[in-house]
């Protein structure tokens, strides 16, 4: 039959490129290592010839997570040169699952969270091969952020039961989860500051309208009050933490819309963790995507991007650039650049890059199916 | 010379309208031993295939399984037991009708029939119409329909079927039918149960179907009866009732649950005499179904709909050649969900149908429709065949139809994402069928084209909300085979099916394969039996199939193709005029082949089935 040989053909053409990267990746660690020799006795002549040489496949180039499904991960170089598809599976022959929520960066390791599929695989975020897969403990995990030797992850627990929401600790020394910790309905991203966690609730299916705060060094749990759907947070060049919150539709019991609650981008100050400012929109807009860059603030509007500095007093009025995209699902910003995942669910996504300066596209990728997080892999 | 013409027209007319008899009884027939005789006697130039008991019995286990190895429809199944759903002609699942006697029974809230929820062992027969089929029975006879058919025998006769069956994985099914009848009344019942662990292996893997544990119970009761020479009434009942997990992919594991309740009752009241039938049907359709992310834990998501119904129709027979059918159908639609309040919904329906016998070769039927909805317009669709039988072996088939699919509660209603600008999906369709029928042999040979715009597809809007679009214009076509031989020599007994499809269903913007439509599918039945012994062979190919719209090839974007295989084997024990008692050995998938029909979820490996069936 025709179709089976096509299929051995491509099993075993398959199994060689795998085994060609396996060989390369061990050629690369003997070359590494006559390499770092030298370059230990170059080093003694001339520090300025010293050249740094890649950690990883992976290394000095954008990583942009995509759902799926199935999920994956893209990679494109810094310089845009290379680009590569599903380098997880690439990598370790194996798919992730769905959906993948998010990746974490600790040291060398890449933390891949996925919800469905409960779990966390950890790889070397440079060569992308897999350590371990943290399969126990959790339930619905969305996002990981790292304090004093501890992975804490997001759970959701089932989307729709507000009793069942926690943190997961992690021993990262032997990725295993340790111990958990209760909070408010659908937790989800987080942040580390000082010994100070900081975990927005955008509510899981529903709605909710907190930032959990957890003081790792005495197990103390408090909750800030925001607007409603709290979801994307960064600490700015003043040390304050910043919330978007998207605001909430309203429904009645039919599901007829009866009213929108607010958004609004709120201050907060970490170490006491009052409200600093509190920006409400407009009613009825929801903003849904922010990323923060070298003074800046840039977030997502009815599919506009609008900036605004640290020192701000209030929202900005016009936008700088409209997105062309369908629907823009990620946003980050870097070195004069701003990344857009428009993301795809029955077709392959595009990562759009615009020039901050003069504001066009520059450059489009297309990365796997529902793109959704943008990582810079430096 | 002259006598001879007159002779030979006289002849001729002798034998037309002895054949004009023999129609005009078997029309008879199936007016009283079916519920929808529009099937039969308004289809000349449409290609129908019924698939009768024998057929069935063969194919038991699942409705899917008997359909993918039987016919040129294409399947795509989340895992062997799941939801299943089908595709005629490079279309979709909720363009596909199925008619439980007549009535269109695709769900309210999803558009279409989840093929795992029917049992076949209830049934007399399964037909399946290809092609646009929507004057006759409504919205999603864009492909073609699928017919669930029982049948009342005005008979004596007292039968009774009892089939018990052991399988890997835990498989246990169990069907009892019984069948009564005589001159005034018809009565058949039948209940059936099944209960599996499904926990198959994941070929090439360490891993195993984990939470595909299913079981359904099925009840039909079907009762005709003779209230005057000329009145009959009858009634119909189906109960489905079926709780299964939702098993996860490869990589993804799945912890979730679905329970669903079919309840389906139908009172029939026909008048049959010399020139017009009339019948009056009155239906309620109820269905529900609870979603449970957690299995283990108690909140559940759930909808329901029940469905009202009312149909007349009224056949008239103007003399032996022209007959009409009127149809005049109200339904109304009472949802509730999680997900949308409780909308409701009316439609109310009108429906010409003509037959005509122009020549002794030329039979052609015209019919209309119009169907008045609430919340948007419907299109008036027609429907033009005819048959052309060039000689004895030889006829050929032409109809061209206009047909829609209606939006469906979930495109409407749901929030958030529900549209309720939603306007019906149309479609225009062609289709020309070439059949040769010899004593030893038929084929089939049709060529098709469907245009269908207004397509209905769930995106997310710019904010990130699902919502379903009329966005998509997509060109089908294609050609499918279908042949079928019967012989023997001496004892040895022999049937042979096949049936081959190529078929291109491209998006007409984008130029692409819509996905999950395979360009080449192809499947081949043999059938041996010598006296007490037979052996049944059944083999199927689908080709490979995109699983994103960009169509690209790999394991993130397509499916390769595959081909399966099953073996069964039965020996009749004992068989007298009054009982048979039969043995049989069903191994599927011989080859333990690893193969998927919807992305990263595996297929069974081989596995095996023993059955006894007890006639008596």
């Amino acid at each position: 039959m025709w179709h089976l040989d096509q299929c051995l053909t491509g099993i075993l053409t398959f199994n060689y490129i795998i085994n060609f990267k396996k060989q390369t990746s061990i050629m690369k660690k003997i070359i590494l290592s006559i390499f770092t020799l030298s370059l230990f006795v170059l080093s003694c002549s001339n520090d300025d010839d010293a050249v740094v040489l890649p950690l990883g496949d992976y290394e000095n180039g954008i990583l942009v997570s995509c759902e799926g499904g199935p999920s994956s991960i893209s990679f494109i170089s810094n310089d845009f040169m290379t680009t590569e598809n599903q380098i997880y599976f690439n990598v370790n022959n194996e798919e992730l699952g769905v959906y993948l929520q998010s990746v974490g960066f600790n040291d060398s390791d890449a933390y891949i969270v996925t919800d469905n599929a409960n779990t966390i695989n950890v790889v070397n975020r440079y060569t992308f091969e897999k350590k371990t897969t943290i399969t126990t403990g959790l339930s619905t995990p969305r996002y990981i952020a790292f304090l004093n030797g501890k992975g804490y992850v997001t759970n959701w627990g089932e989307g729709g039961v507000a009793s069942d929401d926690f943190i997961a600790v992690v021993d990262l020394a032997t990725n295993t989860v340790e111990s958990t910790i209760a909070v408010g309905e659908g937790p989800e991203q987080i942040l580390a500051v000082g010994n100070k966690l900081f975990v927005s609730h955008k509510g899981g299916y529903g709605s909710n309208n907190i930032v959990t705060v957890i003081n790792t060094a005495t197990n103390d749990v408090a909750t800030i009050t925001v607007n409603d759907n709290p979801d994307e947070m960064v600490i700015n060049n003043a040390g304050d933490l910043v919330v978007l919150c998207s605001g909430a539709v309203q429904y009645d019991a039919s599901w007829n819309v009866i009213g929108n609650t607010d958004g609004s981008i709120v201050k907060i100050n970490v170490s006491d963790n009052s409200i600093i400012s509190n920006f409400n929109f407009a009613n009825g807009v929801h903003p849904g995507l922010m990323a923060y860059n070298n003074g800046a603030l840039y977030y997502v509007s009815a599919n506009k991007v609008y900036t605004m500095g640290d020192a701000s007093t209030s929202l900005p009025t016009s936008s700088i650039i409209d997105l062309t995209a369908s629907y823009a699902y990620g946003l980050s910003v870097n070195n004069n650049k701003l990344y857009v995942a428009d993301a795809s669910f029955s077709a392959q996504s595009e990562l759009v890059v615009y020039d901050l300066s003069s504001k066009t596209i520059t450059n489009t990728f297309p990365v796997g199916l529902g793109a959704s997080k943008i990582y810079f892999n430096n | 010379m002259k006598k001879i013409s007159v002779f030979l027209v006289l002849v001729c007319w002798c034998f037309s309208s002895l054949a004009q008899t023999v129609t005009d009884s078997i029309q008879y027939l199936d007016e009283v031993v079916l519920s929808d005789t529009k099937l039969r006697a308004y289809t000349s130039g449409v290609k129908v295939r019924v698939l009768n008991d024998s057929v069935l019995a063969n194919n038991a286990q699942s409705l899917t399984g008997l359909l993918a190895f039987n016919s040129n429809l294409y399947f795509k199944e989340n895992g062997y037991g799941m939801v299943s759903s089908p595709s005629f002609r490079g279309t979709n699942a909720s363009q596909t009708a199925v008619i439980w006697n007549g009535i269109n029974i695709n769900s309210q809230l999803t558009g279409q029939t989840d093929f795992n929820t029917i049992n076949v062992n209830n049934f007399s027969d399964v037909t399946v119409r290809s092609g646009g089929g929507s004057v006759q029975y409504g919205s999603g006879a864009i492909g073609g329909s699928i017919h669930l058919n029982n049948k009342l025998l005005f008979e004596n006769h007292f039968e009774n079927k009892f089939q018990v069956s052991f399988g890997s994985f835990n498989t246990k099914q169990t069907s009892f039918n019984s069948s009564y009848g005589s001159n005034e009344i018809s009565i058949n019942a039948g209940v059936s149960y099944i209960n599996s662990d499904n926990d198959y292996k994941y070929l090439g893997t360490n891993k195993v179907n984990e939470n595909g544990q299913y079981n359904n119970v099925n009840f039909n009761f079907n009762l005709g009866y003779f209230v005057s020479n000329k009145d009959v009434l009858k009634m119909y009942h189906q109960t489905f009732i079926g709780d299964r997990h939702f098993s996860g992919t490869v990589s993804t594991p799945s912890k979730s649950g679905y329970e669903d309740e079919n309840y389906r009752t139908m009172l029939e009241w026909s008048r049959i005499a010399n020139k017009y039938t009339s019948k009056l049907k009155v239906a309620s359709l109820q269905e529900q179904f609870r979603y449970f992310e957690n299995k283990e834990k108690s909140n559940y998501s759930f909808g329901k709909v029940n469905t009202y119904l009312v149909n007349y129709n009224l056949n008239l027979k103007v003399s032996n050649k022209l007959q009409f059918k009127t149809v005049l159908d109200y339904n109304k639609y009472k949802g509730s969900g999680s997900s949308f309040g409780s909308p409701e919904r009316e439609a109310f329906s009108a429906t010409l149908l003509m037959n005509h016998k122009a020549t002794n070769k030329i039979v052609y039927n015209l019919n209309v429709r119009k169907d008045f909805t609430s919340g948007f317009t419907s299109p008036f669709v027609f429907a033009v065949d005819a048959g052309y039988t060039v000689n004895k072996f030889y006829e050929v088939k032409l109809n061209a139809s206009k047909n829609y699919r209606v939006p469906t509660f979930n495109d409407l209603y749901w929030n958030p994402g529900g549209n309720l600008n939603l306007v019906p999906e149309s479609s225009y369709q062609v289709d020309l069928g070439h059949q040769f029928t010899h004593k030893h042999f038929n084929v089939k040979l049709n060529s098709y084209y469907i245009n269908t715009s207004d397509l209905i597809q769930w995106q997310p809007n710019t904010s990130g909300i699902w919502s379903p679009k009329n966005v998509a214009k997509v060109n089908s076509y294609g050609a499918e085979l279908e042949f079928e031989t019967r012989f023997h020599f001496k004892a040895h007994h022999f049937n042979i099916t096949s049936h081959y499809s190529y078929t291109v269903s491209e998006n007409i913007e984008t130029k692409k394969q819509l996905i999950y439509v395979p360009f080449y599918k192809a499947n081949l039945a043999v059938a041996y039996s010598c006296k007490k012994f037979s052996v049944y062979y059944q083999y199927l190919y689908n080709g490979n199939v995109f699983t994103t719209t960009d169509n690209l090839r790999g394991r993130f974007y397509s499916l390769e193709a595959y081909a399966v295989s099953n073996i069964g084997f039965n020996y009749s024990v004992l068989k007298t005029k009054k009982q048979q008692l039969k043995a049989g050995v069903l191994i599927k998938n011989i080859y333990n082949k690893n193969y998927q029909n919807v992305a990263f979820r595996p297929m069974p490996n081989r596995n095996f089935n023993i059955q006894l069936y007890y006639q008596f």
